[in-house]
């Protein structure tokens, strides 16, 4: 078992409809090693997308305590958020890489500028960016827009980003959730190969039990949410949330 | 009507987008029927008067004191046929009514076409019965009010009794096209304005449009055809036409009727002509014309040609026909010797300058994202071609307004600067003493002439206004060929340096030595351009009963005033010539003034004298002025204003398709405030860019007013001038636009966003 890089307590976070108070999430507790992974099950609405969020720091948590990296973040100092949120974004820069089930590319950039762009906003060389393409099996597209890949080349793409920036946590939600099923295992098997060659941890929210399967660990959101009702659209999307949503 | 509410229901999820599109039809609509009702009003006034008083002569006294009732029932006594013709100017600026009495115009019948133009109902428009507009009058004082005794075509001077002469009866001097081209300019500024506005509704509705196709394509696979769509789409676009055009000719109206004064005043100060209460545009015209030009310019797509390929060619050249328009325009510009070619060549380069602008934007930033080492300025730099290339329309309608805006506010200072110096010329002394009426000026000029506080500290002048009569000339031979031409006559003594200091156009040599000894004339450039006189011609003047044969000693600026015009030493005027006016120009320096009014009455032996400070006459021209411009500038900055809220609308509402893209930048780790920082950026680099872009746009536009349609149009040029503080402001104007989109996208960052479901223009994912 290696060390903990993610300790979560007590975590709680709810969303507000209306003058309704909606709560997603309560009492969390999870603990990730490094080079562990974790399967995030459990149906739509049950909060898989909003802990992925609060886990990248995208959305701040109404209670809990988040240790991440050496860093720890307290959900109840609210007085806090700014520089809370100047942390998050700097171990999401160079520690913490996020894959969505689409969209993860710049559409005016290539391929490879997007690598490019991802490595040097984390501060690594952009050298090996062509590498990465090619390692997944890309490398020949690395000139071409998002528009003019398939989905399944540009999931290989967003992974390459994410592996270009050498993080210590991946956090994936629905990776392959746009994919047809041999595209989303070839996708899958990329992922779980680079992981464990990497050494990064890996969470994973997704639908999926056969992928599920290949994690180390799974966490049921469906029996731990307080609310299996499912939450209003805009918060229930797989969408980089912003940072105060919670305000 | 399912489907109609199923088409419709777009517009319940995004009312913001109704609503602009129906500001923008309203607007639109305000402005164009604005400046058309005023010119349609002015042409009119124009028709009018020109063919009431075409050819048409009056009876005058031989004293020169106007006429006045006595005098027209002294002469319906000696059985002359005369009709009183009485102009009033109606209260609040609605125009100028002239009063006739259709009794006294029986005897005109069968006098041909002049008869019928008050052979028509007395309704104000612009007749009305002489009764009703002497009680518009404020008394017989009312300098407003003139009355004029138009007389029959069979009656000679020999039936006149003693006393009176026959004269040509005009509304002012002959304008030529000067009033139409003015109304020209006004219609081009009109169409521009409405090429605007018709950009930016367009750039609104394909947004929308762009945004429905999924519906349509829904609707499609449910059955329903295309067809039945389109039909649909033209009924919601008649119906929102409908209601928003109505309203917005109701406001146009409004504005016309607002801007109707400075515009009168325009008029009359310009060309001497009046503008007449008139018929005004009719409703169904403006509300079919603007219907017309929402339907076509949004639906136009939905023309289907019968073969596409011509398109698919043309679409294909875009480029290359956007640079041949482009040049094309720029040589038509130089060498058209024609009003129509100018505007057609303004419409070229316009049309080059906005397709090209897109291109040039986002053509230089791929150059420049392809060269950045740095990803994150390639990442800039990539995003702001695909805003260049996706807010196209509104963009260039901003280029086109920023240009106008630069191009008129350059017209109207450079106007302003050049009336400043037309006032200066002419009212070179601080006041003006009226020689009294009756009163011989000679015993004023000898008491001025022996003070010699005033020799030694200030200036005086005897001026005298007048009529006199020019021997035209044949431009070939130069002998004289038919009757005179009148032209007002302006004679003043002594030479000093109130006049002397007149900026002249072309001069012999020492032209003001020469005048001041009387050895010649000059004249003013109205009457050089149309009769091509040069300085050194020798030209016959008749004043009074004298013919004097002096040569041209130099041309002087007159700025547009139709009116030929003859300066003459006073000393030359013979014993029986009558001034029509006749004043006292004095810089009084060390002498009081009140010393010199009161020397003046005491000569004259009168009670008062009317002194006229020119510096109130200056203020008052001042203020005349920004009356007259104010058309203009409410026109081009409401266009401006126009085209900057639809970049706002337009900038958010894309921005807004690409808030998940620029979102990733935070999940990639940039903070609240860098991310925020890159909008800014993106936004202002946006409106910036467009704005330096419209400056060679605006300066050649300046270039084509000033030096192309102005003397074709008016017959004199002013002279070119730029002024790079507007800018500065015009920039910055951009600025606060770009810095607007930017704060309204960092509170779009705020709000949640989902994941585009594909990465095609729909969900702003393209590039």
């Amino acid at each position: 078992m290696g060390q903990a890089l993610l300790r979560v307590h007590g975590l709680a976070k709810g969303f507000r409809s209306g003058s309704e108070q909606i709560p997603v999430l309560a009492d969390l507790a999870l603990t990730l090693n490094q080079g562990e992974s974790m399967a995030l099950m459990g149906r739509s609405g049950s909060g898989k997308s909003t802990l992925l969020n609060l886990l990248c720091g995208l959305e701040h948590p109404d209670a809990g305590v988040i240790d991440i990296d050496g860093q720890h973040f307290d959900g109840s100092q609210a007085h806090d958020r700014r520089a809370q949120s100047r942390c998050w974004a700097d171990l999401r820069r160079q520690r913490i890489g996020v894959v969505f089930q689409d969209a993860n590319l710049m559409p005016a950039m290539s391929l490879l500028d997007n690598v490019r762009l991802r490595a040097r906003l984390a501060g690594q060389d952009d050298l090996g960016c062509l590498a990465w393409l090619e390692r997944l099996g890309i490398g020949a597209l690395a000139d071409r827009f998002p528009d003019q890949v398939s989905g399944g080349q540009r999931q290989r793409a967003a992974l390459a980003m994410v592996f270009a920036m050498q993080p210590a946590l991946i956090l994936a939600d629905e990776p392959t959730g746009s994919l047809d099923r041999h595209t989303a295992d070839d996708v899958a098997d990329e992922l779980f190969r680079l992981q464990a060659e990497h050494g990064c941890a890996l969470i994973l929210a997704t639908h999926d039990a056969e992928l599920a399967a290949r994690c180390g660990q799974r966490l049921d959101l469906a029996h731990l949410s307080c609310s299996a009702a499912p939450s209003p659209s805009s918060m229930s999307s797989t969408s980089p949330a912003p940072a105060d949503r919670s305000q | 009507m399912t489907l109609f509410a199923a088409l419709f229901s777009h517009y319940r999820r995004h009312p913001l987008q109704l609503l602009a599109l129906a500001i923008m039809i309203v607007v639109a609509t305000m402005l164009w029927t604005g400046v058309s009702h005023l010119t349609h009003q002015a042409r009119a006034s124009f028709g009018q008067s020109e063919q009431a008083v075409a050819e048409r002569r009056q009876v005058v006294r031989s004293d020169g004191q106007s006429v006045a009732v006595a005098d027209f029932v002294t002469l319906r006594r000696a059985g002359v046929c005369v009709m009183p013709w009485l102009e009033v100017q109606r209260p609040d600026a609605q125009g100028r009514v002239v009063g006739v009495d259709g009794l006294a115009a029986s005897c005109f019948a069968g006098a041909g076409e002049a008869a019928q133009a008050w052979n028509q109902p007395l309704n104000g428009k612009p007749f009305l019965d002489i009764r009703d507009a002497a009680a518009l009058t404020t008394g017989p004082d009312d300098r407003s009010a003139e009355l004029t005794l138009l007389v029959a075509e069979q009656v000679t001077e020999a039936a006149l009794p003693e006393g009176y002469r026959l004269s040509r009866f005009s509304l002012g001097p002959d304008t030529g096209e000067l009033g139409e081209s003015f109304l020209l300019n006004l219609d081009a500024l009109g169409v521009l304005v409405l090429l605007i506005t018709a950009l930016l509704l367009r750039s609104v509705y394909q947004l929308g449009l762009a945004q429905r196709r999924d519906s349509f394509a829904l609707l499609h696979r449910f059955g329903v055809p295309p067809v039945s769509v389109n039909r649909l789409l033209v009924l919601e676009m008649a119906l929102l036409a409908g209601l928003c055009v109505i309203p917005g000719v109701a406001l146009g109206r409004l504005l016309a009727g607002l801007l109707g004064s400075g515009f009168g005043q325009a008029l009359d100060n310009l060309f001497d002509a009046p503008l007449y209460a008139g018929q005004e545009a009719s409703w169904l015209s403006s509300v079919l014309t603007m219907m017309a030009v929402v339907m076509v310019v949004c639906l136009i797509d939905l023309i289907r040609p019968v073969s596409r390929a011509p398109v698919m060619l043309l679409a294909g050249q875009r480029q290359s026909l956007a640079l041949a328009a482009l040049l094309l325009g720029l040589a038509l510009a130089m060498v058209a010797s024609s009003l129509v070619p100018v505007f057609i060549a303004v419409a070229l380069v316009f049309v080059g300058a906005g397709l090209l602008a897109p291109i040039l934007m986002s053509g230089l930033a791929q150059r420049l994202a392809r060269a950045a080492p740095d990803p994150l300025k390639r990442w800039h730099f990539a995003e702001f071609g695909v805003l260049a290339r996706r807010l196209a329309l509104p963009l260039v309608a901003l280029q086109f307004a920023l240009a106008m805006v630069l191009a008129v506010q350059a017209l109207v200072t450079v106007f302003e600067a050049t009336f400043d110096e037309w006032l200066s010329q002419r009212l070179a002394a601080d006041f003006f003493v009226e020689v009294p009426a009756g009163a011989d000026s000679g015993p004023g000029v000898d008491w001025l002439a022996a003070q010699p506080v005033l020799a030694a500290s200030g200036d005086w002048q005897r001026v005298v206004r007048g009529e006199a009569e020019l021997m035209m000339a044949d431009a070939a031979s130069h002998s004289e060929t038919g009757p005179g031409q009148r032209v007002d006559l302006l004679a003043v003594a002594p030479v000093g340096r109130l006049l002397t200091q007149w900026r002249l156009q072309a001069a012999a040599d020492q032209p003001w030595q020469a005048f001041a000894r009387g050895e010649g004339i000059m004249i003013n450039e109205q009457l050089a351009r149309r009769q091509e006189l040069a300085v050194g011609e020798t030209l016959n003047l008749t004043v009074a009963d004298e013919t004097l044969s002096l040569p041209v000693l130099a041309i002087y600026p007159d700025y547009g005033r139709p009116a030929g015009e003859v300066l003459l030493n006073a000393g030359l005027l013979p014993a029986a010539f009558q001034p029509g006016f006749e004043s006292l120009s004095i810089n009084p320096g060390d002498l009081d003034m009140a010393t010199v009014v009161s020397g003046l009455q005491r000569v004259w032996q009168v009670e008062t004298v009317t002194v006229r400070n020119n510096e109130r006459i200056r203020e008052l021209a001042d203020t005349v002025f920004d009356q007259t411009f104010l058309l203009t500038r409410a026109m081009t900055v409401l266009t401006l204003i126009l085209a900057a809220a639809a970049l706002l609308i337009m900038g958010w509402v894309f921005f807004s398709t690409r808030v998940w893209y620029y979102r990733l930048l935070a999940v990639w780790g940039l903070r609240d405030r860098e991310v925020a920082g890159q909008m800014v950026r993106l936004a202002v680099s946006l409106t910036i860019g467009i704005a330096v872009l419209a400056l060679p746009l605006g300066i050649w536009l300046t270039w084509v007013l000033v030096h192309r349609i102005n003397p074709l149009a008016f017959g004199w040029s002013l002279p070119m001038a730029v002024y790079p503080e507007f800018w500065v402001e015009l920039i910055g104007l951009s600025l606060l636009i770009g810095l607007s989109i930017a704060a309204l996208m960092r509170r779009q960052l705020q709000q949640p966003a989902t994941i585009p479901a594909s990465a095609g223009s729909l969900s702003g994912g393209d590039r």
